[in-house]
């Protein structure tokens, strides 16, 4: 996917859905998010960090994730994000309405690949 | 290893972000990039290759503060300044007020002129509305006072208004038996009484009502019972019902007082009840209530009052409906008047005239408010000007328009809020004061206080009065130009426009301080015109008055009585000391007023039409010669010829004039009281009487002896004329005296003639007191106001003085440089101030005497004096200025 594409994702959304179900498992910070990201995309999803992080901050500012600073002895200190109770129930949402849109996808355009 | 930070700063720099939140971004991005770049490096990729291939993340445009712009931590910077805003409203509005106090707690002498300033206005606001809360506004001590109602009528005879009057049996009992809109009404009428036959005679205030009254103002006995109708009926057994305050003081509050007898005014009546401590009615204070039996007499009869408790709903117009329906019921004499209805509130009843004095009060106070504002508004804009670098670095800093006006405002409003704190301070202590200055005229004295009414009026005030003053510098200041930080907020010249509101202000507070000065310069005037006024009388500090009644019920016969009379003359006459006694049925300004009709032979009344109304007085041998009254024409009477009952009189010099227009000869002609009565011839014309007050024209009177048969009283004013009046012991003679004579006699209403006139001089003197000291303070802050102005641009004026000192100007050019200035705002603000008088002392108009509501006497001295001052408070800062010594100004300013 080119990088307007995944623009024109982070404007409606479903960047947010890629984030939220990362953090769902367990905290972590932005460069593991945008390393998992890629990984897990085949290398098909790149988050560069000048749209990352205004996207993380985003969604800090809406409540649904909650950034905090943590220190390990010997490293630099690094910002983890959770997702709050209110993300999870938003991320609930997102994914049935992904869900109902994939299998709309699919019954539209199944036919033809079948 | 790159320094990241470096990287990202920048990229950051266009976004209004907190300095902390800025540290935070950087410190996030840069471990990201770190961790990128240590990976690549790991992998093997060569240092300066990772360093390129980590930045490339960093796509061109800055997305990063293109996607960062939207949100909210990149919407606004605070002011990297003390107050920096928390963004909770509240917090900041405590943070603000917090800053406000410290500022001012480093400019304690810029605090406390405006604090004091503030203070007075807002006190002097304050005291003034407490009076206008508790005398005007309050309502009435009763349940649902506005639902009690006065019945009045406004009364033309042909030819003549007779203004308001009241009731008599006719009116009363016609609209209590025919009315439609009124729960009930009922009627009362204030009297004095005799009580005798417990220890010392004593002669007390008395409220007559008729059994509907008490209920209609849903008064509830303290003890016992109130009247019944059975007490409405004439000849019935007397009944008493008694205040709480003479049962308290008589009968030591005990409840066994209930069916004892009390001897009131030679009769016995019995105690039924009490009244409850709490009741307040109108101006009566009474000692005793008393039943009002009324009998239905045909014709025209106005001697009491009627009060009504409307049905709920029911409006006053609709009442005034009511009783105009019933007028043309009543006994077909009424037809030669014109009567019209006049219900209204009966709170009116208690204000009387005092209204408009209070109202006027007011408003001055409120012009005092103005000034004070005015001048705290100066003091700010002068002290936001020497500030405009601090404004200028907080825009520049980041702060919004906004916010400076904050900043401005709640500095405004610390200030006001310590100046209302103040004003309620002084205003504690002058309602104290005012309480023991308040004229006889003032009604409900007792109920002025800090109610929780006035003060919640106070904070309005003071919430308003920060406002206006704050929002002044506001305006001038909110708008920066960046030139302030540039040449560090110092300026050397007089841009234009720079003072204009200043200006504008100086000019406003010297128009409202002429308001004010000429209102009360016009009050003076009234004072001094009232003091030259011929009373009737002369050196009343020398003249003890009393009142002496002699009930039937201790000397019943007429004849008898007035040798009673006669005998306490002559007995008061050997106390030492005493120069003349005399007495008659009032004494001059005692407030007594008894207008009937006469009949003068000469001049007949058509019939059908009304006879001319005078004021009846009788008297008795001495009373002239006591007062100090001159004797215009003829005689005076003597004893015989009251006791031989001969028809003679005497009348005031206004009578004689107003129908033979030369006082003697009105000598040997014609007068008596109604038709029925014997006609009387005159026999002597005395000096005018200002029996209504210094401030109206001299009453006409007529003068029956004591004993007669067209007006027959039983209480008498005495005046006793000697140079021991008022010290220790007199009254106490002049009492045994009396008591010599017959111990049953109270004396009551003892006051010296002195007292007497100031009683009626005392709303005058009131508002001549109040006005003084209103426009006396207007003066003062008008006068600082202006001074301040000048020395103000002259110190900002320092370097240019300097600079034409230096290029051979002479002193007295600068001093007149300055001159000029303030005489152009002080005749603008006096021309702005007459425009302002000359329209709003017509109000006054009622309240003055001897002059007019535009004298111009007043205007010009007012004018000039305020000119004057003014002047002198422009002079002084521009000596100063003049005096500048050129090369210290300029290397001061280098």
């Amino acid at each position: 996917m080119n990088t307007r594409a995944l623009d024109r994702e982070l404007k409606r959304g479903s960047a947010e859905l890629l984030i939220l179900s990362l953090l769902d498992a367990r905290p972590r910070h932005g460069y593991e998010l945008s390393k998992l990201i890629h990984a897990r995309s085949g290398g098909q999803l790149t988050f560069h960090i000048d749209s990352l992080y205004p996207l993380l901050y985003r969604l800090e500012e809406r409540g649904w994730i909650k950034g905090a600073w943590v220190e390990k002895a010997g490293e630099r200190r690094r910002r983890f994000y959770k997702v709050t109770a209110a993300g999870r129930q938003v991320l609930a949402q997102q994914r049935k309405t992904w869900a109902a849109f994939v299998e709309a996808v699919r019954r539209v355009t199944g036919s033809d690949h079948a | 290893m790159p320094d990241w930070r470096s990287e990202v700063r920048p990229r950051l720099s266009s976004l209004p972000l907190s300095p902390a939140r800025e540290n935070e971004i950087v410190d996030e991005l840069s471990q990201h990039l770190d961790d990128h770049w240590r990976e690549l490096v790991a992998a093997g990729t060569p240092p300066d290759e990772a360093t390129r291939l980590t930045l490339a993340q960093f796509r061109s445009g800055n997305m990063l503060a293109r996607y960062l712009a939207p949100l909210r931590q990149a919407q606004s910077r605070p002011p990297a300044t003390p107050a920096a805003p928390t963004g909770h409203a509240l917090a900041d509005l405590r943070q603000d007020l917090r800053y406000a106090a410290r500022v001012f707690s480093k400019q304690p002498g810029f605090a406390a002129a405006a604090v004091l300033t503030l203070a007075l206005g807002i006190g002097a606001t304050t005291a003034i509305f407490s009076v206008v809360y508790g005398v005007l506004l309050k309502p009435l001590p009763f349940q649902d006072p506005e639902r009690l109602v006065s019945l009045m009528h406004r009364a033309t005879a042909p030819g003549i208004s007779l203004g308001l009057v009241n009731h008599g049996p006719d009116t009363y009992l016609t609209y209590r038996d025919h009315q439609a809109m009124f729960e009930g009404i009922g009627a009362w009428e204030t009297d004095d009484v005799t009580i005798t036959g417990r220890s010392e005679p004593e002669y007390v205030e008395a409220l007559n009502v008729t059994s509907a009254t008490l209920p209609l103002l849903r008064v509830q006995p303290a003890l016992g019972r109130f009247f019944g109708s059975e007490d409405d009926a004439p000849g019935g057994p007397l009944r008493v019902v008694l205040g709480y305050g003479y049962w308290q003081r008589r009968f030591g509050g005990a409840a066994g007082v209930i069916g004892q007898s009390l001897q009131i005014d030679g009769r016995l009546a019995e105690v039924i009840g009490v009244l409850p401590s709490s009741f307040r009615f109108l101006r009566t204070n009474p000692a005793v209530l008393l039943p009002m039996p009324l009998q239905l007499v045909n014709g025209i009869m106005f001697d009491f009052q009627a009060l009504g408790r409307l049905k709920p709903g029911v409006s006053v117009a609709d009442a005034n409906a009511d009783v105009a329906r019933m007028i043309p019921l009543l006994h077909p004499s009424f037809q030669r008047l014109q009567l019209e209805p006049n219900v209204r509130p009966l709170a009116a009843d208690v204000i009387g005239e005092v209204g408009e004095l209070l109202w006027i009060l007011f408003a001055s106070v409120g012009v005092v408010l103005l000034i004070a504002c005015a001048n705290v508004a100066n003091l700010f804009l002068v002290r936001a000007e020497g500030r405009q670098q601090e404004l200028a670095m907080r825009a520049a800093l980041g702060a919004s328009r906004g916010r400076i006006a904050r900043v401005l405002l709640s500095e405004s409003m610390v200030l006001a809020l310590a100046g209302g704190a103040g004003g309620v301070a002084l205003a504690y202590a002058a309602i104290g004061l005012l309480r023991v200055m308040a004229p006889a005229q003032l009604p409900r004295v007792e109920e002025i206080g800090l109610d929780p009414i006035v003060l919640l009026f106070t904070l309005a005030i003071t919430l308003v009065a920060g406002a206006v003053f704050g929002v002044v510098p506001v305006l001038r200041f909110a708008q920066l130009n960046p030139a302030a930080l540039k040449d560090g907020g110092r300026s050397t010249g007089d841009a234009p426009g720079r003072h204009r509101t200043r200006n504008a202000l100086v000019v406003a507070e010297i128009a409202l301080a002429l308001v004010l000065m000429v209102v009360s310069g016009l009050m003076i005037r009234t004072f001094v015109g009232m003091r030259q006024v011929e009373p009737g009388f002369t050196h009343p500090e020398q003249v003890q008055t009393f009142r002496l009644a002699i009930p039937d019920g201790v000397i019943a016969d007429p004849l008898q009585m007035a040798r009673a009379h006669e005998s306490i003359v002559r007995r008061l006459e050997r106390v030492p000391g005493v120069v003349s006694v005399g007495l008659a049925s009032s004494i001059t300004m005692d407030g007594e007023d008894n207008t009937n009709p006469i009949s003068v032979e000469e001049f007949p009344v058509p019939q059908g039409t009304l006879p001319p109304l005078r004021r009846f007085k009788s008297f008795a041998p001495g009373f002239f010669e006591t007062m100090g009254n001159r004797l215009v024409a003829g005689r005076s009477i003597t004893w015989n010829e009251i006791y031989e009952r001969r028809p003679v009189m005497v009348v005031s010099e206004t009578l004689a004039r107003e129908y033979w227009q030369e006082p003697p000869r009105a000598l040997g002609k014609r007068v008596r009281a109604g038709a029925r009565q014997p006609w009387r011839e005159i026999v002597g014309v005395t000096g005018d009487e200002r029996d209504d007050g210094l401030n109206k024209p001299a009453t006409a009177i007529v003068y029956w002896p004591l004993l007669n048969e067209g007006y027959q009283r039983r209480t008498f004013a005495y005046a006793v004329r000697s140079s021991r009046v008022g010290t220790p012991g007199f009254l106490g003679e002049l009492q045994q005296a009396v008591w010599s004579v017959n111990a049953n006699l109270p004396l009551a209403g003892v006051r010296t003639l002195d007292e007497i006139r100031a009683d009626s001089m005392a709303q005058t003197s009131f508002a001549m007191v109040m006005l003084g000291i209103a426009a006396g303070v207007a003066l003062l802050l008008g006068v600082v106001g202006i001074y301040a102005v000048i020395a103000y641009i002259a110190s900002q004026r320092t370097r240019e003085i300097g600079l034409r000192i230096a290029l051979g100007a002479q002193l007295r050019d600068v001093r007149a440089m300055f001159l000029r200035h303030g005489l152009w705002l002080t005749s603008a603000g006096l021309a702005i101030g007459i425009g302002i008088a000359l329209v709003l002392t017509r109000v006054m108009s009622a309240m003055l005497f001897g002059v007019g509501p535009m004298d111009p006497l007043t205007f010009a001295g007012v004018a000039a004096v305020l000119g004057a001052v003014a002047l002198v408070a422009t002079y002084l800062p521009a000596r100063r200025a003049a005096r500048v010594d050129p090369i210290a100004a300029l290397r001061a300013d280098a």
